[in-house]
């Protein structure tokens, strides 16, 4: 592996004026970094606005000066129906989810919710979970307060869908001082090309409560020779708020498997007073998936851990925007992804921090790692740094790989074939992050999920590996 | 018929000719010792008995137990029962050494080894090679010290229990006590086990600890001159240089690209 080092800013001992944007020329995307369109409207007026913006706006386009886009013009979204059926629980659930306790689970299937359930217990002491337009007819005071408080609604004209045409969706409420261990699971499946999904989450943890929270993104494999219709569409908002002292354990397993899926999401975390939020995202497959996942520490005394994977096959777009936004000090922040890359797969990996004025005795670190396994395979991986307080440490660093020849042949020599030993290396390079869900079924479902990949990849890696 | 056999063995690189005619006959329970200069071909020898893909064999045969080797991938010579102890160990970040021990023994078995059978092979090779519980439970290699990976190089041989090892120059960069725990482990394999063994060395520190019954002296890519124990002691004495003259006076090599 080569190390291409790291770049730090400041140390927090000697203070160093950074002027903001230097560090942004390449740079394509941008934190949202504050009030989001929940400003006392009613949700009817929300959608309004968003339906608004959705007819003026085009089909996004995202380019970075000369070496990457992003784009959505192949996606016909008028062959798309937002309310087209579902016949219950899509079998990819089923199969993919790990049988194990939990604390409650929601499903949504195309654009309904087609199970839920939650422990009795639970429900005694206060917890919600339900869909978000039961939520908004029974809790609307409190969905209210939370709603859209810090997304937007008129970015793009896929975030203006997702605010305009919501149904189902997900509210998950955990009340002050509740401790739980098992994982709320949101699941968020596609059985069949042709449908829009626009999957809208919110969660409150009140003060002091302490949860997880899993997310599956799931769809069948569509096949690509079928008449009609071939795609399909998740556009996706999330928002976690965890209240003073507040601890969440957020995890998402996203695999929109091999048909053309295309999902364009916005996710944010923030986190309040002396809060905590673990959020690793495993973003493992999907034609062309776009997401921008900001963490965002609120208030003095919050901190997170941003850890994610990504893993790119044959034809598939990745673009990922991952912000580590700390608004007040102190503060900490740590970012560490690791992201790999076969076939014609592109991925880009956009890591930023921003340090916001004010938010001294802050100290940030971001690390991003990956690994190309075939000659036409492409990551980007662009970390950037944009402070604006003076008393700050914010560093980045990473590696970019390839298969080493020497680790295949050592392991061979112990009696490892080839496709094993590969799959030795590039599980390996994925433990640390792996490791860190700390939930042995969610581990499975991601250790499979990256041996799946790699099996499917098999033979373009061992054409890669041989020819060089 | 030797275990393994190797005949006229002649190996290049992209960009040179490196070993010009090698024969070597090796058996189960036999010591050897492999010595020469540095240059001579002494690892690229070990590399190519394990079949490493940057070596190229232009003439000549390797046959192990039997059955001809020469182009057989590595997994396949290493379930036959060779083994390679690294000069350079490889680190594979994100696995545990017991964790890499397990798979490596469960691709030479139909059935995976039982937990309490693979506990028992473990906790024996660990007391052999004299190393912390807490050691097999780190990444293989990853962040070891010079000594911990040639140790974890022997703990994985003495797991894995081949008939033929062939050890890359497993005493350089060690301290004393590493070499003689190393050492002792490849003797007690040899006698509770009955492993074959190649010792590859430029030195001669090792072979006071391992007694080979059988030396060879690597110069130039051709074997120059065989004996018994009694040639580690002459090449103490007298070093390379001299029995480079020797041989070259008597046998007609040139040396023209050695070392």
């Amino acid at each position: 592996m080569s190390e291409p080092g790291g770049e730090t800013v400041g140390n927090g001992r000697t203070p160093v004026q950074v002027k903001a944007g230097r560090h942004r020329e390449a740079t394509l995307y941008h934190a949202l970094a504050g009030a989001g369109a929940g400003d006392g409207r009613s949700l009817a007026e929300l959608r309004t606005a968003a339906r608004i913006a959705f007819e003026s706006l085009d089909l996004p386009v995202w380019r970075r000066s000369g070496f990457w886009s992003t784009s959505l013009q192949d996606l016909d979204l008028d062959a798309l129906d937002a309310d087209s059926p579902h016949d219950g629980v899509p079998e990819v659930v089923t199969r993919t989810l790990p049988d194990r306790p939990r604390a409650g689970r929601i499903v949504q299937s195309a654009g309904a919710v087609v199970a839920l359930e939650l422990d009795p217990q639970l429900a005694e002491e206060g917890v919600i979970l339900c869909s978000l337009e039961d939520a908004f007819r029974e809790h609307e005071e409190l969905v209210s307060r939370w709603y859209s408080k810090r997304l937007t609604l008129d970015r793009h004209k896929l975030e203006a869908a997702n605010a305009a045409f919501w149904t189902g969706g997900c509210f998950l409420y955990v009340p002050q001082g509740l401790v739980i261990e098992d994982p709320f699971e949101i699941v968020y499946a596609i059985a069949r090309p042709g449908v829009a999904q626009y999957g809208r989450t919110l969660v409150v943890g009140a003060p002091t409560s302490e949860f997880r929270v899993h997310e599956y993104d799931l769809a069948e494999d569509f096949d690509a020779a079928e008449e009609g219709v071939r795609q399909a569409l998740h556009a996706g908002a999330f928002e976690l708020y965890l209240q003073d002292g507040a601890r969440c354990r957020l995890a998402q397993v996203q695999d929109w498997g091999s048909g053309e899926v295309y999902d364009v999401s916005t996710r944010l975390v923030a986190v309040g007073r002396d809060a905590h939020c673990h959020w690793l995202p495993a973003l493992v497959g999907g034609h062309l998936v776009r997401q921008h996942l900001e963490l965002a520490v609120t208030e003095a005394g919050g901190d997170m851990a941003f850890r994610g994977l990504f893993f790119a096959e044959a034809h598939e777009h990745l673009d990922v925007f991952a912000v580590d936004l700390q608004e007040t000090g102190p503060s900490g922040g740590d970012v560490h992804w690791r992201g790999a890359a076969t076939g014609e797969s592109r991925a880009s990996f956009e890591g930023l921090i921003q340090i916001d004025p004010g938010a001294q005795k802050t100290h940030t670190y971001l690390q991003i790692h990956s690994m190309m396994l075939s000659p036409k395979a492409r990551i980007d991986a662009i970390p950037s740094v944009l402070v604006s307080a003076d008393d700050v440490s914010a560093s980045h660093g990473g590696t970019v790989g390839e298969l080493d020849e020497t680790g295949i042949f050592y392991m061979q020599s112990r009696g490892l074939d080839r496709a094993a030993a590969v799959r030795v290396i590039v599980e390996g390079f994925f433990e640390p992050i792996v490791h860190e869900l700390q939930d042995e079924p969610l581990q499975e479902v991601v250790r499979r999920k990256v041996a799946a990949k790699l099996a499917a990849a098999r033979e373009d890696i061992e054409a890669y590996a041989t020819s060089r | 018929m030797a275990d393994l056999e190797i005949r006229d063995l002649h190996v290049r690189t992209e960009d040179r000719e490196i070993l010009r005619g090698v024969d070597l006959d090796i058996n189960r329970g036999e010591i050897h010792a492999l010595m020469g200069p540095n240059g001579s071909g002494k690892s690229t020898l070990a590399n190519t008995l394990l079949g490493h893909p940057s070596y190229e064999i232009t003439a000549g045969s390797i046959e192990f137990k039997g059955e001809d080797i020469t182009e057989a991938e590595p997994h396949e010579r290493a379930k036959a029962g060779l083994f390679l102890a690294f000069q350079y160990p490889v680190s594979i970040p994100g696995v545990s050494v017991a964790n890499f021990l397990r798979m490596a023994i469960n691709a030479k078995r139909e059935q995976p080894i039982q937990v309490k059978e693979f506990r028992q092979q473990l906790q024996h090779a660990i007391e052999l090679l004299d190393v912390d519980r807490s050691f097999t439970s780190r990444p293989l290699n990853d962040g070891f010290s010079g000594g911990e990976k040639k140790r974890a190089e022997i703990l994985q041989m003495a797991m894995l229990a081949p008939d033929v090892a062939i050890l890359d120059e497993t005493d350089s960069g060690l301290d004393i006590d590493a070499l003689r725990t190393v050492a002792e482990g490849v003797q007690r394999l040899h006698d509770e086990q009955g492993l074959g063994a190649l010792i590859i060395t430029h030195y001669q520190r090792i072979l006071h600890y391992v007694k080979p019954e059988f030396v060879h002296i690597l110069m130039d890519g051709r074997i120059v001159l065989e004996g018994g124990v009694e040639l580690v002691e002459r090449l103490e004495r007298e070093g390379y240089d001299q029995i480079r003259q020797e041989v070259g006076a008597t046998a007609g090599a040139t040396g023209d690209d050695g070392v």
